[in-house]
Formats: C-alpha cells, structure tokens, sequence
C-alpha cells in the first residue's frame, strides 16, 4: 500500500511537471500578452514530433533536441506574435476586442498546424524508447526518463522564476503584465515583450512535448486535450501568476494520478471537478490576487 | 524645448483635441488648466506617444516624435507621470523605481539617480522592499513622482500629482516640484488646484473642450475674469 502511495506520488509529480511547463507557457501568453492561446497544446505534439524526426532520423540524443526544437519554437512564437497578434492588437480598439479576435486566430492556428501535422507525420500513434530503464525509489518503481523529466521541469520552472523576480527582463514583463501602458511610458518596448511572452510561452510548451515524447506515445491531434488541461492549471494556479502555474500543475498532475489508479475512464472528469469546486471556493486561484 | 503644433486627436471616433498647440522652454515650468474632459491627460498622451495625433507634429528638443514609441520618447529625457499614479502594486518600491530607469540610458546611471531621488523621497529609501500597494496614498504619489525622475528626465510632465492627497502633503508636492525646475528639469502641470499651480508656475495654458481657450503669464493669467470666474471660484 504504502508503494503504491509513493508510485502515485511521484508519477503525479511527474505529469505535474509537464502540466506545470505547459501551464507557465499559457500564463505568459495569456496573462501577460492577453491572448487566449487554444493552440498551446499543437506545440507540444510538434515538439513531441520534431524530437522523434531529430532521434530516429539523425539518431541525435532526444535531451540535446531541445536545444535546437527550444529556439525554433521560440522564434516561430515571437514571429507569430510580432505578425499576426501585434496587427491584431494595433486594430483592436480594446483589450476585450483583441481578446476576442486573438481567441480566434488562435483557433485558426489550431486547425492549421493540426491538419500539416496530420499530412507529414500521419495520424498513428508514435514512440521511441529512450532511458526506458526502471528506477526504483523507496520501493516504488518509475524510469529514469521520468524522473530526468520531472528534474528538467523543476529545474527551468525554477529557473524561469529566478529570471522574472531578478533580471532586468523579467521586470519588464512583470510590469507588463499589471499594466502596459505604463510599462511603456516607463520606457519598456512593450512590442517586444509581448512577443518575447508569447515566444517564451510557446518554448514552454515545445520542451514539454520533447520531455513527453521520451515517456509516452504520442499523436497528431493530442494538441487540444493538452490546451485544456493548461486552461484549468492556469485558473487553478491564478490567473496571470506564474508561480501558480507552476504550483497548480503539480496539483492536477497528482490529483490525475490518483483517479487513474482508481478509474483511468474519469481523469478528465477529475480535472473538471477540481477546477469547478476551487472556482467556487478560491475564484482568483491558489495565488490570484 | 517642447513644441506642440496644431495637433489634433482621437479616442476611438471622437476628436479630443482640437488644433492644439504649446511651447515650452528650457527650465520653465508650464501649467495646463482647464475642467475635467477638457483634453489635459488626453493632450499629455498625445506627447508621450501613447496617443498618436491624426494631425499636427510634436517636437522635443529640436526632433520629432510624434508618432515614435513610448519607449523611445521616454528614452530621450520626456518623462510621464501619469494620472493616478499607475504604480505597479504587486512590485516593490525599489522595483517600481528601476522600471522608472528602464531605458538603457538610464539604467546605466541608476545607482546614482537612486541615491537622488531618495534624497527628494526619504521615505521611499525606507520603504524600499515593501510592495508599492501597502504605501499610504501620500507614499504612492511620491513613489509615482520618484518613479517618473528615475529617467533622468530633462523634461517632465506631471499629471494632477495632488491628487487625493491632504493639504500637508500637496504642499510638499509642490515644493518638490519647484526644487525640480531648480535642478533644470522643465515641467509641464496638470493641476486641478488653479491657484496653487498658477502660484508656482511662469506660464499657463487654459483646454476648454480640446481646445487652447486661453495661454499668457501665470500672474496676468490670475487677474482674467474668465479664470477668476471658472477656476478661482471668485
């Protein structure tokens, strides 16, 4: 019994780690640069899918991917955003009206990157194996890849909130977030930093689609349940606040490991329920203001 | 120093400013009256880019820059304290005053332009790790004023700084204002309390309904029935 606590445990913090990646990213782009991205999750499955193409393909090592699937992502995203969602912003009379329009780019964004994913890669399942080998830790089993996964989330949520709380940058982005207009007037491109956001959030969600793809199968149209997860840990974490993101990811990560030992059919049910119960109890988040 | 030229601008579909135009000179210090919904934080918008003018120019030290990015024309010495302070709350004191030096001219001089501003603001020194929404309403203001001077600016714009605060602390207020101008930065003045502004300031501008009503000498400006009767209360 006690094993099979500490199992849940640690393949919840596991989840949780790429839950809390996906949801940093969607709290970038979403608190701080208002766009509401549905096509978060298509950059997990594209990152997933790059990694495997570098892997089997190049026979490259799927950990050092990331350092050429991170800044292509970022760059796709920060391009993205300086294009389409600044014009955008420059035509919307309001944040609520660029809320809106942005909500629907995005959904375009979706369908597009899904359906050239299906034309390349097909819609079959796909994996490798990769540091597949049993770690055994106080008696409960997982693989070292999960735990390298769940130490590189720690370690660049970690890092990603050092860089906000001290750097130059990421006090910019902070004061973007509470209020942009002022940040500019201060002396803050605040075009660039919105990309910058929008470029960082989608990096988020580009690693944990290569951490992913090193423990699970993967598939071309996974993109959505992914979005959605990273909705409720956003809301559930607090709305704009990165360290909720982060803290809120772990939460749902074990709170699915649990269901999924009792009844893997209701995980997603589980999701709901914790999102609509803390919406009534706690509505700004575990760390909402 | 700063020339505004026939602008004119709007919010959305409707005009604000109506061939508006100002000219202010090195080390003075320029009040901008008139009601509120006249245009002044509309006119202040208009000159630190974060409204762009469908017509007219606006000219800083010889270059133009209307049009230009917020960032770029804070960058080059015209800073904007806005209306209402606009701190932001959940940073501290200490971050709130680096952003005022955000710009990379600035922020390389930071160390010394704190030690200025907490020689205007002792308090702020004091409440340095504090988050700026625990300052008392006086605090915040000095916090905004303090924020605004992080840019080494040569000119600044101040956006009714008395406002909401007792009359102790506006007295302070513009006291700190006048010690400005002593220390050769210009100011442009947004006030609501007439008397007190025409009191400190050389020169005023009266907006009525987006438009220049009224421009002259401060203390001739005092003596005008249309002031008396419609700020002065007399």
């Amino acid at each position: 019994m006690f094993a099979s606590i500490l199992d849940i445990i640690i393949d919840g913090l596991f989840m949780g780690g790429i839950y809390a990646l996906l949801a940093m990213g969607l709290s970038l782009q979403y608190g701080v640069a208002r766009v509401l991205n549905v096509s978060h999750g298509e950059f997990i499955m594209v990152g997933a899918f790059l990694t495997l193409a570098l892997h089997t393909g190049l026979g490259m090592n799927p950990i050092l991917t990331l350092v050429i699937i991170g800044p292509i992502i970022f760059i796709v995203g920060y391009l993205l955003h300086r294009t389409l969602f600044s014009a955008l912003l420059k035509s919307s009379p309001s944040t609520e009206v660029f809320e809106g329009k942005s909500l629907l780019a995005t959904f375009g964004l979706l369908f597009i990157i899904q359906n050239v994913a299906v034309l390349i890669w097909g819609s079959a399942t796909r994996s490798y194996s990769y540091l597949a080998s049993p770690v055994e830790i106080a008696g409960a089993i997982t693989s070292l890849n999960r735990m390298v996964t769940l130490g590189i989330t720690i370690a660049i949520g970690l890092a990603f909130y050092i860089f906000l709380a001290r750097s130059r940058m990421g006090k910019a982005i902070r004061a973007a977030a509470q209020d942009p207009a002022t940040a500019g007037i201060m002396g803050v491109n605040i075009n660039n930093v919105l990309a910058l956001c929008f470029g960082f959030g989608l990096l988020m969600a580009g690693i944990a689609g290569v951490l992913y793809s090193m423990c699970f199968g993967f598939y071309t149209t996974m993109g959505l349940g992914f979005t959605i997860i990273a909705i409720i840990v956003v809301v559930l974490g607090g709305l704009g606040s990165i360290p909720g993101s982060f803290i809120g990811g772990f939460i749902l990560g074990i709170v699915g490991q649990i269901t999924n030992t009792f009844e893997a059919e209701l995980t997603l049910a589980a999701y709901y329920f914790i999102f609509i119960v803390l919406l009534l109890v706690r509505p700004k988040g575990i760390m909402g203001k | 120093m700063l020339k505004v030229n026939k602008v004119d601008t709007f919010y959305g579909k409707s005009q604000a400013l109506w061939d508006v135009s100002l000219d202010i000179k090195e080390a003075e210090i320029v009040a901008l009256i008139g009601a509120n919904g006249a245009g002044k934080t509309t006119l202040l918008n208009t000159i630190s880019g974060v409204l762009v003018p469908t017509s007219g120019t606006v000219e800083f030290i010889g270059q133009k820059i209307d049009g230009m990015a917020p960032h770029r024309i804070v960058g080059m010495g015209l800073s904007h304290i806005p209306e209402g302070r606009r701190l932001f709350v959940e940073m501290s004191v200490r971050e709130n005053l680096e952003m005022g030096a955000y710009s990379s001219r600035a922020w390389k001089h930071r160390a010394e332009t704190f030690e200025q501003v907490y020689k205007i603001f002792p308090i702020l020194k004091e409440r340095a790790g504090q988050l700026a929404r625990t300052l008392s309403g006086g605090e915040q203001q000095m916090l905004a004023m303090g924020r605004g001077l992080m840019s080494r600016p040569k000119l600044c714009m101040f956006d009714e700084p008395s406002y909401g605060l007792a009359p102790r602390l506006l007295r302070e207020v513009f006291e700190a204002i006048k010690s400005l101008r002593e220390q050769g930065i210009t100011i442009l003045l947004i006030e609501q309390n007439v008397r007190n502004t025409l009191d400190i300031s050389d020169r005023a501008y009266v907006l009525e309904n987006g438009r220049i009503a009224l421009e002259g000498k401060s203390q001739d400006l005092l003596k005008k029935e249309l002031i008396k009767k419609s700020y002065l209360g007399l």
